[in-house]
């Protein structure tokens, strides 16, 4: 695999890890190949799949609400008014309307960006920047694709069923979400779903930790892993911690709903606490917004550096940030419920902890920039949608802090603020990363290039409206538009905005429409792309040194020994020796292999016995 | 705190000095709504104390379009200037001296931004949102004007309301003359609310079937009315102001959560006490002791969760 002048010297003590991980023959049948599939990368691409499926589909439910607010109650135009919403001419009724919001929350959340980003990109990425030949548990991994398979067969079950599909909001508080507000089958399936698709992550999550425990290459410590590694790994860790919190809430809330319980029903109908969900919801919700964002810190971490031809700045620096991130989102979930009757005191104490996030996230920021700054920049597409991930991700954290605070919160919580403000960060931040991904790591998936007209022409457009479409409503919610209004100029406070909200609309159909752009590349891409040799982007991780494009079934055919980080560029030594601006990581200089093994630039810090 | 405060609010006053002409600077005094321009204007505000919350959003609006456009600028600087034409620099950013750099510019963002959001928001619930003492004697002492205790007849004191959240309607209840709760006197109404201007607002919060949210936006108030809790609030309407503004729900609450919208007038001093009495007076002739439905008010609960 790796060719000559890689000059990765293998140790003798480098055995026993091709032995340890030895290398099976690849399946035969159809079904074990490309089905059942053990192989991570199959299983990547299966949820790459998957998520784009539940993306087209949150989507085009994204279109009905911009729709129903630029034109509330008029008929939705297109296929989407004939044949989804046929018995009522294409209008959009106020329950109707719930559903559409309540299922293009969940959907984007659980079905869309966690398979998109987590599923196919921790997949794919863990065992090839790690140099392991596959996950630790590839049954496991393979369960979890086919269970996560089947909660999205319950979605799409819901809409089926009589008086349709939740509607409670995607934060599900009861009792509106208990029989008493939303009683159709539908809800309930949708709770069950969320249940399943918890127990698919949980096994994911188990998986990807113990791999970059267990299968780093000899000599990868772990300072010098990539940081898209970090990013996955620390999201695993949150995902193991606080989505079975989630699951807990979930099958009490099942409980309520099938079998007369009420542990979060009160008022007229029960002595539960409805607050009691809320926590359960948010100890794992709070974590969710960083499980959505780390590994795009992963991902802009990595591209920054790769496409300025420069070390990342202060690579510690950016880990012990995401780690502090990962540590902190853990205790500030409590700002979701500042005006729920919370205790002043921990309101407070929730509000301090949550302005103490700005820190890492500052620290991240400066070592992106600085990154950049004296480098040697290539504006390739996935380099553009890493800092177009920059630019929006600068915008939904900086007006986070106005949440985040209790006083300017009185006025913001429950307005289109928040939407706009989330959206910029889970949504268009993990949009344009995810897609930043997508472009960059596609001729490894596929042995073929992307064109990059498409995916420029695909930037721009994504990046123009998306950023206009998310601060148009916090706009709106600036001038104290509430969320979830299937009229909100039925309040005559918001009549003025009609203008502001159909204008956001637009650009939202426009970005809805740009993404056809993408659909052309891709399918053009996998059927008639310029084939991509082993390392296009000229880069040192595994990945792209030691793994042919697409890789073999075993990743690599032999393990190879790490001396070095992911980012070793412009090194004038590697210059004057090898003639090119990068180094792989596990390559040594000419010099230094003459010289001996004894003296690799980096320790041997694995934590492998 | 005070001192601290003030050079806060120093270095705040500068930064907005730089930064006013890139921003609409929605004022401090009441203003009409409908234009909106880069930011839509907040509603009208016709509180004692909103400004406190319009103050601070305006200002850290501030300090955050000066932080974004560095940034921008930053960004493009260096893909304009440092392309493939530049050689890059071999710099790991690692030694002594940037990473105090970085912690050190992180660390002054942090006590600007971050502070001048906490110690204000900190000031401003201790001063006022979550002083119900205040709201309870306005000026620092109970007032023996005020007549009996709790009544609500005489402005000056604070006025008492009990509302109950349901699908999709405000209920509201006001102890009536004898300024207690659940009383035959008690004046119920139904998405139509009559406040004083000028005088305390107490409103104690509870629902019966799923969560609304209580949002004045004109008064910069809102609260969760949950079922089984009784959450409470406050706000002031300035002297000046009279008449009709718009109660909201905040919280998805069910298919017609859009339609769940109250009003709420401020009328005079005088205008609210002969209103109050009259219509006192009325619920007492029309009590009905088998009206089980109507009687859902509570005791005034005193130390309700704020």
């Amino acid at each position: 695999m790796s060719d000559a002048t890689h000059g990765a010297q293998s140790h003798g003590s480098d055995e026993i890890y091709q032995h340890l991980q030895p290398i099976h023959p690849d399946p035969d049948s159809f079904i074990r190949k490309w089905i059942f599939s053990t192989d991570h990368k199959v299983i990547a691409k299966q949820f790459l799949w998957a998520g784009f499926t539940f993306l087209f589909f949150g989507g085009m439910l994204a279109m009905m609400i911009r729709w129903q607010w630029a034109y509330p109650g008029e008929a939705v135009p297109s296929f989407l008014g004939g044949v989804f919403l046929e018995d009522t001419g294409g209008v959009i009724g106020p329950a109707t309307y719930n559903t559409i919001f309540t299922m293009h929350g969940l959907i984007m959340i659980f079905w869309a960006i966690t398979p998109l980003m987590i599923g196919a990109f921790g997949n794919l990425c863990i065992p090839l920047m790690i140099g392991a030949r596959d996950m630790a548990f590839p049954t496991l991994n393979m369960l979890s694709f086919w269970t996560f398979f089947a909660s999205g067969i319950m979605i799409f079950a819901s809409f089926m069923v009589e008086l349709g599909s939740a509607a409670a909001g995607w934060t599900t508080y009861p009792p509106l979400s208990t029989n008493i507000g939303t009683p159709g089958f539908g809800q309930t399936l949708v709770v069950m779903a969320i249940f399943t698709t918890g127990s698919a992550t949980l096994m994911g999550a188990v998986n990807y930790i113990a791999t970059v425990i267990r299968l780093r290459a000899p000599g990868m410590g772990w300072m010098q892993m990539p940081l898209t590694v970090w990013g996955m790994w620390l999201t695993a860790i949150l995902n193991l911690l606080f989505v079975p919190v989630l699951a807990a809430g979930a099958a009490l809330l099942l409980m309520d709903r099938s079998f007369g319980t009420t542990f979060f029903i009160a008022g007229a109908n029960g002595n539960g606490d409805p607050i009691l969900f809320q926590h359960l919801f948010w100890i794992f919700g709070h974590p969710e917004v960083y499980i959505l964002i780390l590994p795009v810190w992963g991902f802009i971490g990595d591209f920054i550096p790769f496409f300025s031809r420069k070390p990342a700045y202060w690579y510690k620096g950016s880990v012990y940030a995401m780690i502090l991130v990962t540590v902190l989102s853990a205790v500030v979930y409590g700002h979701h419920m500042f005006w729920t009757g919370m205790n002043p005191l921990l309101g407070q104490s929730f509000m301090l902890l949550t302005l103490v996030i700005s820190v890492p996230a500052e620290m991240l920021f400066l070592n992106w920039l600085h990154t950049m700054w004296k480098g040697s920049i290539r504006l390739t597409v996935p380099m553009l949608f890493a800092l177009g991930t920059v630019f929006v991700f600068g915008l939904g954290g900086l007006t986070g802090i106005f949440l985040g605070t209790i006083s300017t919160d009185i006025y913001l919580h429950d307005t289109m603020f928040v939407v706009g403000h989330f959206h910029l960060t889970m949504a268009a931040a993990a949009f344009l990363g995810t897609f930043g991904a997508i472009y960059f790591w596609f001729p490894k998936m596929f042995g073929k290039k992307m064109n990059v007209s498409l995916g420029k022409y695909h930037f721009w457009i994504s990046v123009v409206t998306i950023t206009v479409v998310f601060c148009g409503q916090m706009a709106a919610g600036y001038a104290g538009q509430q969320r979830r209004l299937w009229d909100p100029f039925q309040y005559t406070f918001l009549a003025h905005l009609a203008d502001l909200n159909r204008w956001t609309t637009y650009f939202g159909f426009a970005l809805g429409l740009g993404q056809v752009l993408f659909v052309v590349n891709w399918f053009k891409s996998i059927f008639a792309g310029e084939k991509a040799d082993e390392n296009p982007w000229e880069l040192g991780t595994l990945d792209w040194t030691h793994a042919s494009s697409p890789p073999v079934h075993h990743n690599f055919d032999v393990i190879p020994r790490v001396y070095t980080g992911p980012h070793e560029f412009a090194n004038p030594e590697v210059k004057r020796l090898l003639g090119r601006d990068w180094l792989g990581q596990a390559e040594q200089l000419p010099t230094d292999a003459a010289a001996g093994t004894g003296d690799a630039p980096m320790a041997d810090s694995t934590g492998d016995a | 705190m005070k001192v601290k405060q003030w050079i806060l609010n120093a270095i705040v006053g500068l930064g907005a000095l730089c930064a006013l002409p890139t921003m609409g600077w929605a004022a401090v005094e009441p203003e009409a709504e409908g234009a909106w321009g880069l930011f839509a204007s907040f509603p009208r505000d016709v509180s004692v104390d909103g400004w406190r919350i319009d103050w601070l959003i305006e200002v850290t609006m501030v300090f955050v379009v000066i932080l974004f456009v560095v940034m921008c600028v930053w960004m493009f600087w260096a893909c304009f200037f440092h392309n493939e034409d530049h050689e890059a620099e071999y710099d790991h950013g690692d030694a002594h001296h940037h990473v105090v750099t970085a912690l050190v510019l992180s660390a002054v963002i942090f006590f600007i931004m971050d502070g001048n959001l906490l110690v204000n928001s900190i000031v401003d619930l201790d001063e006022v949102f979550w002083n119900f003492e205040l709201a309870e004697k306005i000026e620092g002492a109970p007032r023996p004007e005020c007549g009996a205790e709790n009544s609500p007849t005489d402005g000056t004191c604070a006025v008492r309301l009990e509302v109950n959240a349901r699908q999709w309607a405000w209920q509201a209840r006001y102890a009536g003359l004898d300024g207690e709760f659940n009383t035959p006197d008690d004046v119920e109404v139904l998405n139509d609310l009559v406040v004083p201007a000028g005088s305390p607002v107490i409103v104690q919060l509870a629902a019966t079937d799923v969560i609304h949210a209580f949002y004045l936006p004109n008064l910069r108030a809102k609260m969760d009315a949950v079922p089984g809790m009784i959450n409470r609030l406050w706000f002031r309407a300035r002297d000046e102001v009279r008449g009709d503004y718009e109660i909201g729900c905040a919280q998805h609450c069910g298919t017609h959560h859009y339609k769940m919208r109250g009003k709420l007038s401020i009328v005079s001093q005088e205008d609210f006490k002969a209103w109050i009495g009259e219509a006192s007076r009325t619920a007492s002739q029309g009590y009905d002791v088998n009206d089980v439905n109507n009687h859902w008010g509570w005791s005034w609960a005193r130390g309700g969760k704020g």
